[in-house]
């Protein structure tokens, strides 16, 4: 008896764990076109840098405010996006709500690269779905383009995003 | 319908005679200004506020119009005006950042030698008083001086919300103030500039007891900037011996060294890329 319980109890927490990290894991699409970049130039790694690390800001994003949790944002947002970010999680936690960002698809243009490297605006049309969670309760489910203005900064080990501003169009 | 009224969404019951209800927000929405949010219908439902720092949720009446607070619309970004009854109706609305309250200003380097061609460097953008970056374009300043005098004065006005400047070093070494100014806002930034690389670089030396003595002239860059202290000078000596190589800082603007030698040498001198003179001491009598 004890036997199936844990089994049951194994097979739970596994349909419980897909489910979960169905979102968490569903990585974004990030194209970056870095053709109109200045003054500066943007060199193949540094792209490529980019690329991975908006990629993994926003599945740590998408993660943060879909559990109300702090932690995933710790290291891929700083400055202004990461006060922003918290006081939404922090917001959320107070109110119930949830959200997710689902099937995520990120356009990037460069559209300046400071002369020393040291910062880089981006512009992101980002496509996802976005739903809007009252508890485990639907209130808003919606297929969305969203423009968002993007300041980066490399850190140590990677490019943190310090600013994330949503805007009506470029 | 009132002209300043958006009628963002719609969310209409199709079907089983549920109320439409619709959701209406006042705009432009301005960071830190608050906002009118007006709905349709009538009865209880609930309304939901979520956007960029903001998630709540309260009991309204439909029909009524719901004043968001200054704090609720502080973040500029996407927001979404939910309400629920029978069916969930919501509104997209974005808030614009406010007046500018600060500059971030980027200078690179922050030391730099003197008369480098493009090698001082300035970003500056501007927020608001809610750390907004602010997209319209503005007008910013970018003044340049050393001493009491100006280097460089340039009004750049940012596209995409960023202004830049890039210019070559000035001519003395000492402190260079570079600032960002826009309106009554400004930042200042301080480069350290520094001499460039030695010019004429001329030594003397002599012969004493132990060796040959060898100095250094006072040590300048081609536009008469003392050469910081630290800086390595190289001595290379060659004998019947062989050569022989001795680095020795800048001190107090020279350098010099003792060089071990009881036959004649030649003796040359080097800072970096730059040579210097090469002198002859003859054998000791």
């Amino acid at each position: 008896m004890n036997r199936i319980a844990t089994i049951l109890v194994m097979i739970g927490w596994f349909l419980v764990s897909q489910s979960y990290s169905k979102s968490a894991d569903d990585l974004a699409q990030v194209q970056l076109d870095s053709k109109k970049a200045g003054p500066r130039a943007v060199e193949n790694l540094t792209e490529r840098a980019i690329v991975r690390d908006y990629r993994s800001a926003w599945t740590s994003l998408s993660h943060a405010l879909e559990f109300n949790v702090f932690d995933p944002i710790e290291g891929p947002f700083a400055g202004n996006a990461k006060q922003m970010l918290k006081g939404t999680i922090a917001r959320q936690q107070e109110s119930g709500l949830r959200q997710r960002f689902l099937d995520q698809n990120h356009k990037l243009e460069v559209v300046f690269y400071a002369p020393e490297g040291d910062v880089v605006e981006l512009h992101d049309t980002a496509e996802y779905q976005q739903q809007i969670l009252d508890g485990g309760k639907p209130i808003h489910d919606e297929r969305v383009v969203l423009h968002y203005i993007v300041l980066m900064t490399p850190s140590a080990d990677r490019w943190v995003i310090r600013q994330l501003q949503a805007v009506p169009q470029f | 319908m009132r002209p300043w009224l958006i009628c963002a969404a719609v969310c209409l019951a199709e079907a089983c005679g549920a109320q439409n209800v619709e959701v209406r927000v006042s705009f432009p929405v301005v960071a830190g200004n608050g906002a009118t949010v007006s709905t349709s219908g009538s009865g209880k439902a609930i309304f939901y506020l979520v956007g960029p720092g903001v998630s709540s949720k309260n009991e309204i009446k439909l029909g009524e119009e719901i004043q968001l607070r200054t704090r609720d619309t502080q973040n500029a970004g996407a927001y979404q005006a939910i309400v629920c009854s029978e069916r969930c109706a919501s509104a997209t609305f974005y808030v614009s950042a406010a007046n500018p309250a600060s500059l971030t200003f980027l200078v690179h380097p922050s030391r730099v030698p003197v008369s480098q061609n493009d090698a001082v460097s300035g970003v500056a953008f501007p927020f608001d008083q809610f750390h907004n970056f602010i997209l319209t374009p503005l007008s910013i300043e970018f003044r340049l001086t050393a001493g009491s005098a100006a280097l460089m004065t340039q009004a750049v006005r940012t596209r995409a919300g960023v202004a830049w400047f890039r210019t070559t070093s000035g001519k003395s070494a000492g402190a260079l103030r570079v600032v960002a100014a826009l309106d009554n806002l400004s930042a200042q930034r301080v480069v350290q500039q520094v001499a460039a690389d030695p010019c004429n670089l001329r030594i003397a030396g002599q012969r004493n007891r132990s060796g040959i003595l060898v100095q250094t002239e006072p040590v300048r860059d081609c536009a008469g900037n003392p050469v910081p202290d630290g800086t390595i000078v190289t001595f290379t000596a060659a004998d019947a011996n062989g050569k022989s190589t001795v680095d020795a800082p800048i001190k107090q603007g020279v350098a010099r060294v003792e060089i071990a030698a009881s036959g004649g040498a030649s003796i040359s001198v080097a800072s970096g890329v730059v040579m210097g003179n090469e002198i002859h001491i003859g054998a000791q009598p």
